[in-house]
């Protein structure tokens, strides 16, 4: 083939450009860390990274839910705990009240009025909210479970209204349920049965007016305390279920954060040597370049 | 041998030699200039009288050199390769160009684009099911969902913009190719003139030449020889030039990109509005025009179209803080009833926070509305959902990066071929120093020889007349 000066010059511009044009991009790889900056860099990871990005998203939101049901399952077991101490509480004076015979009015009346602000303090335990939902209220907008006069004001849980379960998305799959409603913690006040506010109510008012009845409201304050220690074990088992879904989302973040990173990030070691490696190819190019178009004929011409 | 035949012989020779050198330093002083093509004197021997006159001599030597013609020395089959190369380079450039500025639309993958948006709405929603009766959590979806909004609109508009001005850039291109057109039929007719005169035409050849380069570039057109040195210019079919008559073309169709089809816009004669299927960079316009950006431009309607869809038929299965049934979340912006929505008119129709609806019980009464969390969940969950609308936006960025890299590398193949190409235009038409040098010398020593030649012949006749019959003297 007949060389010229002109398609030499030409085909060395060319090559310069091809080196630098490769300088540019590991360049740019280096300056961003990313190894994908644009879909047309590699399709098939673009893919990956996007869906890698939203997956990331979600099991943070995970994360953040399953934080969020642990304080609301939190504040309810020590509520149930606290209501429990009450109602053991409640219960031996109401023991005392029934086993003593020779107990005077004036004692009587003494332990009405503790079971009565008994009953006040559970009222106030039962209306325990988080982030303003009363933990005990099921869905109810309001602001209360039960009302002064313990009445239960919540919305689900009832015999009209069943219980509409409020859960947390643990991950994409799995969902705890968080809350426990007041009649299914307390039960329910119907024609047949007490709850825990009416029994108490019931003891309080009974110790001085029908001391006979108090057997009966007795009875009735072990079911409710059953009742209370079963709510208890339900929170825990679901705390625990959240607790191992808060490891598992932990683990699977971490996992989509190594992913992420081999996907999108670059390897600078590697960048680094192919830069150098890419330079020196280009110091030569450009050595080369200017020897091969420097001499003709006309140089050893006399 | 007729007395002074040698002189006469000698003297072309010397015409013969200054014209090489002529021609030589022609070709040094254009190395550099693009489409020259290096220059040849045509050196032929002058036969002696083959047929002899009546009285006349001949003593079979031939009488000397003719250095008349100067020739242009091209490859004819090359240049027509050079010339559907570089059309095919040129298109493709423009078709990797106006992918490239596509991806620019989306930016992604990244926390700007489309795909962070739509699930930044998505994980807004779960966030607000863990407490839906926060009014910061419901302005938080609001805030998200109207980001996600203008983003669909600020891309939608940037494809617009592109489209528009790859929509301008043709009348350019035409009134360019025009030009060039017009050049190149008045070329041809001076080369014609010329030609006819036996006046040399190489310099205007190779300027004319360089135009159908150009041509062949701008609207891929290609070049068959005419008479006397012309060219005539065929774009698929369609004669653009024919000897010294030109056909111009212009750009017509829509101006408007939502009115686009694949037929529109496009490329036809002027006057005769003859379709003219274009190549070259004006091709690679074309198909950006009627394919690359409406395609795109469809898909992500059908994205915008998907996100208003999904979430509306999730809302409206709901109820909203006051316990009133949820309403549709998205409509297409007034563009008339049946318009479908598009990333264009997607328009946000809740501002109130208390009308989202994150609850899924409607409300009992006694009890006022519910404060649950089921249908904020599940439009929570909807981003995860097979065929939704991150699935579908992801589809479209990974088919933009299939066809954008395949038209990167399609490039990068189309490259090295156009360059070998020039590349053995170049070895037959370019100028090499070396060469020129070499001739130089062998003209210059030839020159010396003849001019020796005629020395001798005159002191041959020196001697012959003055010194004949002068013994003794």
């Amino acid at each position: 083939m007949r060389i010229t000066q002109r398609s030499l010059a030409v085909t060395s511009l060319q090559n310069l450009n091809r080196n630098m044009e490769a300088i540019a991009k590991l360049q740019a790889q280096q300056t961003s860390g990313k190894t994908i900056n644009k879909p047309s860099d590699d399709p098939t990871g673009t893919n990956a990274a996007m869906q890698t990005r939203q997956e990331m998203a979600s099991a943070t939101q995970y994360a953040r839910n399953i934080s969020d049901g642990i304080s609301i399952l939190d504040a309810t077991d020590s509520a149930l705990h606290n209501i429990t101490e009450q109602v053991q509480n409640a219960r031996a004076l109401t023991v005392q009240g029934l086993n003593d015979g020779s107990l005077s009015e004036a004692s009587r009346v003494a332990i009405a009025t503790e079971v009565d602000g008994i009953r006040q303090s559970l009222i106030g335990l039962a209306n325990t909210a988080v982030k303003g939902q009363p933990i005990f209220g099921g869905v109810t907008s309001g602001p209360t479970a039960y009302d002064a006069a313990g009445t239960y004001t919540g919305f689900g849980g009832t015999t009209a209204v069943p219980a509409i379960e409020i859960t947390r998305q643990v991950s994409s799959v799995d969902a705890v349920r968080v809350d426990i409603t007041g009649p299914e913690a307390f039960g329910e006040t119907t024609a047949t049965s007490k709850d825990l506010f009416a029994i108490v109510g019931d003891i309080a008012r009974d110790v001085v007016d029908d001391p006979d009845a108090l057997a009966g409201h007795l009875a009735a304050l072990d079911v409710a305390l059953d009742r209370l220690k079963k709510a208890a074990a339900d929170i825990g088992t679901r705390t625990n279920r959240i607790e191992t879904a808060k490891q598992v989302n932990s683990d699977l973040q971490l996992t989509l954060e190594t992913r992420s990173a081999s996907i999108e990030n670059v390897d600078l070691a590697k960048t680094m040597v192919d830069l150098s490696m890419m330079q020196t190819g280009y110091e030569a190019a450009l050595g080369a370049t200017a020897k091969v178009i420097q001499p003709t004929l006309l140089d050893f011409l006399r | 041998m007729s007395t002074f035949s040698g002189l006469n012989r000698a003297t072309t020779a010397l015409w013969a030699q200054q014209r090489g050198l002529d021609v030589t330093g022609q070709n040094i002083a254009n190395i550099n200039t693009v489409g020259y093509s290096r220059q040849r004197a045509e050196l032929q021997s002058v036969n002696g009288n083959a047929v002899p006159a009546m009285y006349a001599v001949s003593n079979q030597v031939g009488q000397g050199v003719d250095a008349d013609t100067v020739i242009r020395i091209r490859d004819a089959f090359l240049e027509g390769r050079a010339q559907s190369e570089a059309a095919s380079s040129a298109q493709m450039t423009v078709r990797s160009e106006s992918l490239a500025q596509v991806e620019q639309a989306f930016r992604e993958p990244g926390t700007t684009g489309i795909s962070a948006k739509i699930t930044s709405v998505y994980t807004s929603w779960s966030e607000l099911a863990s407490s839906t009766q926060e009014d910061g959590a419901r302005a938080a979806v609001l805030q998200n969902t109207a980001t996600l909004v203008a983003e669909l609109h600020t891309t939608s508009a940037t494809l617009g913009e592109q489209w528009t001005q790859t929509r301008d850039s043709l009348d350019v291109l035409a009134d360019d190719v025009n030009s060039k057109v017009q050049s190149i039929a008045d070329l041809n007719a001076s080369i014609k003139r010329a030609n006819q005169a036996g006046l040399p035409v190489n310099e205007l050849s190779d300027k004319r030449d360089v135009l159908v380069m150009d041509l062949a570039q701008a609207i891929g057109a290609t070049s068959t020889p005419g008479d006397d040195g012309q060219v005539n210019l065929v774009v698929s079919g369609a004669t653009l030039v024919s000897g010294d008559k030109a056909t111009l073309i212009r750009a017509v169709g829509t101006n408007d990109p939502a009115t686009v089809t694949a037929t529109d816009p496009r490329f036809e004669t002027s006057p005769g509005g003859t379709r003219v299927a274009v190549g070259g960079t004006a091709g690679g316009k074309i198909t950006a025009l009627t394919d690359t950006i409406p395609r795109y431009s469809k898909q992500l309607d059908a994205v915008a179209r998907q996100v208003a869809d999904e979430i509306n038929a999730a809302h409206t299965l709901g109820f909203d803080k006051t316990g009133a049934p949820g309403g549709q979340v998205f409509d297409n912006g007034g563009s008339g009833v049946g318009t479908p929505i598009t990333a264009a008119n997607i328009n946000l129709l809740i501002t109130d926070t208390s009308k989202l609806a994150a609850a899924s019980v409607a409300p009992v009464v006694g009890a006022g509305a519910s404060a649950d969390n089921g249908n904020a969940t599940a439009l929570g969950k909807l981003q995860d959902k097979a065929g939704g609308s991150a699935s579908l936006y992801r589809k479209l960025i990974v088919t933009l990066g299939v066809e954008g890299s395949v038209a990167t590398s399609n490039l990068e193949t189309q490259t090295v071929i156009a360059s070998q190409v020039d590349a053995s235009r170049e070895s037959v038409s370019g100028v090499n120093l070396d060469e020129e040098m070499t001739n130089m010398l062998q003209f210059q020593h030839a020159y010396s020889a003849a001019a020796r030649m005629i020395t001798a012949i005159d002191e041959t006749l020196d001697k012959l007349i003055n010194g004949t019959g002068r013994v003794g003297l």
